[in-house]
């Protein structure tokens, strides 16, 4: 009979939150598009940051001697360099204003005998490590040119080597945003989870259930449970998203790591956590408005710190110690762990325990807090 | 044997201070129907919710046929229509009834032919499958009495169940509760309605400021209103 009852709980919560619209939109519909639309924003963030990216150049060769010629060729014909034609009257400041090039550079009559240098102009916004890779490779490739070496690259590669190993920090746009986002919205449970469970306690329904042979603990878990399986769903689909569809139109394509099955217990956990606080502000809040507000501003700003809205990564020191207080940040991280770094278990079951921490104080706490009727 | 034994109850509510149920006792034989009426705040909504089991706390008891509660036993004697309208708006209302017979652990088919016969009883069969957020007040009040009738309780515990209710649907539902009561159900009914008390009810217990004030029979009493007056006084109580 319990099992019997606890199925009907669940069926109704479900059948209830199906049918709220607004909530569908806000659980579904709001990470997709979030996903979508920070992955965009932070494309241009990664464009500076990955290697691999090209500089559009515009080559003003105006000395026109074998030597120039020669500078010139070899700089259009670089694999880090898309070469781009003058527009006709266009100064340097028109071609960066209009987005034309990234850098400009003028091969000055005289270059060859030494009496004017190359000139390299860089659009004022490009970011600074940019510059500098620029500048050492038309650098190298004017040392060529004057001392007549064919690849200065090849010469002195006996003498510097690059050993950098695989990045294992940043994570993509996609990567970033895809588990971030779905954190973020199995979170944002807690709004309806409060809601309809204080909604519940406003027009009566609650205590009507006290007056049949039901347990607070049967009523309990069949208000967490839809809304833990919601979340797992809500996973799912947002892995689904980022995998088969935001792929497409957001580069590099979304990579989930050597281990991906490591996201089932990474996101049981989190769904733990995200009801634990749903319960908690069901708890705590006194009518449905107010928990409302409760969940909503619990979410963004566990957001803000955990890593969700601006990237770990990124963040200032400070800020990278103060993320630790967000579960966001635990979960987030447990998923990054998985994509970027291909973590072990082992790696990853520290912060499954204290996203696991988590859930047990919110539902202590809420237990200890809550009022039935 | 009493369907319902109330003795000697003191019920306090946390940081309140004076009780809202002071020491109060009442019965209610098998088959009866009796009416529990009271001004505002004099106790009944609490003395409700303490015969159902969701406040605890109390001294002294409250038994169901025999049983004391709270037992999950006794629970399922008893069929409750609160006074809010306690439904679930986006559900239908068979899904309504399916889920509260649930609750009453009934089996599937159990649920199925008293959903049946409920809505036919109520008059709403015909709106079985519409969402009960698009019924009008009455519908809703006839669909509250509906789920408190699908487990087919012995003792039906009715707080105002004809508050904001036509003519029509109150006179149908009256109808209906003195079917069920010709049928053996015990009715425990709370209300403001001195008519519909004195129509539906053989016995009377007034309640005020959670203290028994009268116990008897309805027929010993002439005009109720001016009897329940004359009793608690005529001055306000807003709380």
């Amino acid at each position: 009979m319990i099992f019997k009852q606890l199925i009907e709980l669940v069926r109704k919560e479900m059948l209830v939150l199906v049918r709220d619209r607004q909530t569908i939109l806000l659980l579904f519909l709001m990470p997709v598009a979030l996903i979508f639309f920070m992955s965009l924003a932070l494309e241009g963030v990664w464009a500076d940051k990955l290697v691999g990216r090209k500089i559009s150049m515009v080559v003003d060769n105006q000395s026109r001697s074998y030597q120039a010629n020669l500078l010139a060729g070899k700089i259009k014909a670089h694999a880090l360099i898309v070469p781009v034609e003058r527009p006709a009257g266009a100064d340097v400041d028109r071609i960066f204003a209009e987005g034309t090039a990234q850098a400009v550079v003028t091969i000055p009559p005289g270059f060859e005998e030494g009496d004017r240098p190359v000139e390299i102009r860089f659009d004022p916004v490009m970011d600074a490590s940019y510059r500098i890779a620029a500048r050492s490779l038309i650098t190298s490739l004017a040392v060529e040119v004057v001392m007549g070496v064919d690849n200065l690259e090849a010469v002195v590669s006996g003498l510097v080597v690059e050993r950098s190993g695989p990045n294992r920090e940043l994570p993509t746009p996609l990567q970033q945003t895809v588990p971030a986002y779905a954190i973020f919205a199995m979170f944002f449970i807690a709004i309806p989870m409060s809601v309809g469970f204080l909604r519940e306690k406003k027009d009566g329904t609650l205590q009507r259930l006290f007056t049949y042979p039901v347990s607070a603990n049967l009523v309990t878990l069949g208000k967490i449970t839809p809304y833990f399986l919601i979340n797992v769903v809500q996973f799912v689909l947002m892995m689904l998203v980022g995998i088969f569809v935001m792929s497409r139109f957001i580069a590099p394509a979304f990579h989930a790591g050597a281990h991906p099955w490591h996201m089932l217990p990474v996101t049981l956990a989190v769904a733990a956590a995200t009801t634990g606080f749903g319960v908690l502000v069901a708890a705590t809040a006194k009518t449905p408005e107010q928990s409302s507000t409760l969940a909503a501003t619990g979410a963004i700003l566990m957001g803000v710190f955990g890593g969700i809205m601006v990237p770990h990564a990124v963040m200032p020191p400070v800020m990278k110690k103060l993320a630790m207080i967000s579960p966001m940040f635990w979960a987030h991280q447990a998923y990054l762990d998985i994509f970027l770094r291909d973590a072990a278990f082992g790696i990853i079951l520290p912060r499954l325990i204290i996203l696991t921490l988590f859930a047990i104080i919110c539902f202590y706490v809420a237990g200890r807090k809550v009022r039935w009727i | 044997m009493n369907a319902l034994d109330i003795s000697s109850v003191t019920f306090c509510y946390d940081g309140s201070p004076a009780p809202a149920l002071r020491d109060f006792s009442m019965a209610v034989a098998d088959g009866r129907t009796h009416a529990l009426l009271g001004p505002n705040g004099a106790g009944k909504s609490t003395l409700m919710r303490i015969i159902t089991g969701q406040l605890q706390g109390q001294t002294g008891g409250v038994s169901v046929y025999g049983l004391r509660m709270p037992d999950s036993k006794a629970l399922s004697f008893i069929g409750c229509a609160p006074q809010p309208i306690s439904l679930y708006p986006s559900l239908t209302a068979r899904e309504n009834l399916r889920f509260f017979g649930a609750m009453a652990g009934m089996s599937k088919d159990q649920i199925a032919s008293r959903s049946d016969w409920a809505l036919e009883k109520t008059g709403l069969a015909e709106s079985s499958e519409a969402a009960v957020a698009s019924f009008s007040g009455g519908m809703q009040r006839r669909l509250n009495l509906a789920a408190a009738l699908l487990h087919s309780p012995k003792l039906l515990l009715l707080d105002e169940p004809s508050a904001g209710v036509d003519p029509q649907s109150r006179n149908h539902m009256y109808d209906l509760l003195m079917e069920l009561n010709a049928g053996g159900v015990t009715i425990l009914l709370c209300t403001h309605m001195m008519e519909e008390a004195q129509r539906l009810c053989s016995g009377l217990t007034l309640l005020d400021r959670g203290e028994r004030i009268y116990d008897g029979r309805m027929s010993d009493i002439g005009n109720l209103e001016e009897f329940f007056l004359k009793k608690t006084g005529r001055g306000l109580r807003d709380l």
